[in-house]
């Protein structure tokens, strides 16, 4: 009898777990209450966190130990010659930016050409296969907010989409659940990018049989829906498939950031 | 004291929780086996009085902040698992671990249905190969589990 009581007893306690659980992935998914369930127990794992990067971190330490005296040298000369062509260019650039800013004042537009940006680095990447997130080391602490644009020194790589004091994380925009606008340089037709899961693809659906667009075409962001700042290159038109029944084309590129290997990022603060 | 003793159940799972944040490469990462359930269905087998449904649930809560999945998502399927654990574990103790691995290969697998239900539902279909392979490698790897962790349950005195 005992026995049976206890069963039943324990039945009832796990009825009321599913029932908790199933609740929680509800409220999890539609609306953000439990935010801070979520930012509490993540700020009690950051130790963890620190743990598992430890090796990576580790290792590219042991690497520049060793990293012998003559390839220093050569490295040295080699940044020192780079240096002093980008220094030229962006001689060039200056001028060209003041000129810039100048008709920019003429025609009375009052965008601004640089954008505050927060250094971050990586922490971790992607725990779940279905997804594509990683975790940058600069958080709320140092002001970054959700929705702030991340790119690294190639292109977009995603968006903050959580953030922790310490710690933020961000999607790719290859998730399978992330969409960017889009404009072609080329052409100037605007679009929109969807993730597929994959760090080497982004996919443009639906785009009009009639649509001016090549192979090698490069994609950076409209600035449309206000999330990603303007004109930041995002990807290059790898394949054009055309289906005939309906009149669309279906366009993939390839993101132009390092979403795969990237260790130092630059998170975007959006201008007001 | 006593309570110390206990220490050795939340160390294991923290070592459990690592292993799952653990970055690997894109083509292993599907074969990653649930370690969090591994550990848990173990301590469930060895201390069912001790380790319940309060544990599945808390232990759930914190895999699905640290996985970043759906808050409930681990949880459901832990508290699940460790259900029907605790209705047949008297009988699955004394088996042969072949034959236990049989069994968690089961529970993985139930584990693995809930994950990929909620995954599917929000429009993101699991892989076959990651459906059944993360479970089958957790059944390759629970003979090494149950051994290191009774070794260190016996070396904590807990029975």
């Amino acid at each position: 009898m005992k026995i049976l009581l206890q069963a039943r007893g324990a039945s009832l306690q796990a009825l009321f777990f599913v029932v908790i659980s199933v609740a929680m992935m509800v409220v999890d998914h539609r609306f953000h209450h439990l935010e801070v369930v979520r930012t509490n127990i993540s700020l009690a794992l950051s130790p963890l966190r620190y743990i598992v990067s430890l090796p990576a971190t580790g290792g590219n330490w042991l690497n520049d130990w060793f990293t012998s005296h003559t390839e220093l040298l050569e490295e040295n000369a080699a940044l020192r010659a780079e240096g002093r062509i980008l220094n030229a260019r962006l001689q060039k650039l200056e001028i060209l930016a003041e000129e810039n800013a100048r008709l920019r004042s003429l025609l009375g537009s009052a965008r601004k050409i640089a954008d505050d940006v927060i250094v971050a680095e990586l922490l971790s990447v992607d725990q779940n296969p279905y997804r594509q997130l990683i975790e940058i080391n600069k958080g709320s602490s140092d002001g970054v907010e959700i929705g702030f644009a991340v790119i690294d020194d190639f292109g977009v790589m995603g968006q903050v989409i959580h953030v922790n004091p310490q710690s933020a994380t961000t999607i790719l925009i290859s998730d399978p659940e992330h969409a960017i606008p889009v404009q072609f340089v080329r052409s100037g037709t605007r679009s929109v990018a969807f993730g597929r899961g994959s760090t080497t693809q982004l996919e443009l659906r639906y785009l009009p049989a009639t649509a001016d667009i090549k192979i090698d075409d490069d994609l950076v962001t409209s600035g449309l829906g206000g999330r990603f700042p303007p004109d930041y290159p995002v990807a290059k038109v790898t394949a054009i498939e055309e289906d005939r029944v309906r009149g669309f084309v279906t366009v993939l590129a390839e993101p132009k950031a390092r979403l795969d290997s990237s260790r130092e990022v630059l998170v975007i603060k959006p201008r007001q | 004291m006593s309570k110390l003793r206990y220490l050795v159940i939340y160390l294991s799972l923290v070592v459990a929780l690592v292993l799952m944040i653990l970055p690997l490469p894109d083509w292993v990462q599907i074969y990653r086996p649930n370690w969090v359930a591994l550990v848990l269905i173990y301590w469930s087998m060895a201390l069912p009085k001790r380790v319940g449904l309060w544990f599945a649930f808390f232990t759930g809560i914190i895999l699905d902040t640290s996985q970043g999945t759906l808050l409930g998502q681990h949880t459901l399927a832990l508290v699940i698992i460790i259900f029907v654990n605790m209705n047949f574990y008297q009988r699955i103790r004394v088996l042969a671990l072949a034959q236990q691995a049989m069994y968690v290969f089961a529970l993985l697998l139930v584990n693995q249905v809930v994950v990929a239900w909620v995954e599917g539902v929000m429009g993101r279909p699991t892989p076959l190969l990651a459906f059944f392979g993360a479970p089958f490698i957790g059944m390759l790897i629970w003979p090494w589990v149950f051994v290191i962790l009774r070794d260190a349950r016996r070396k904590a005195l807990l029975s």
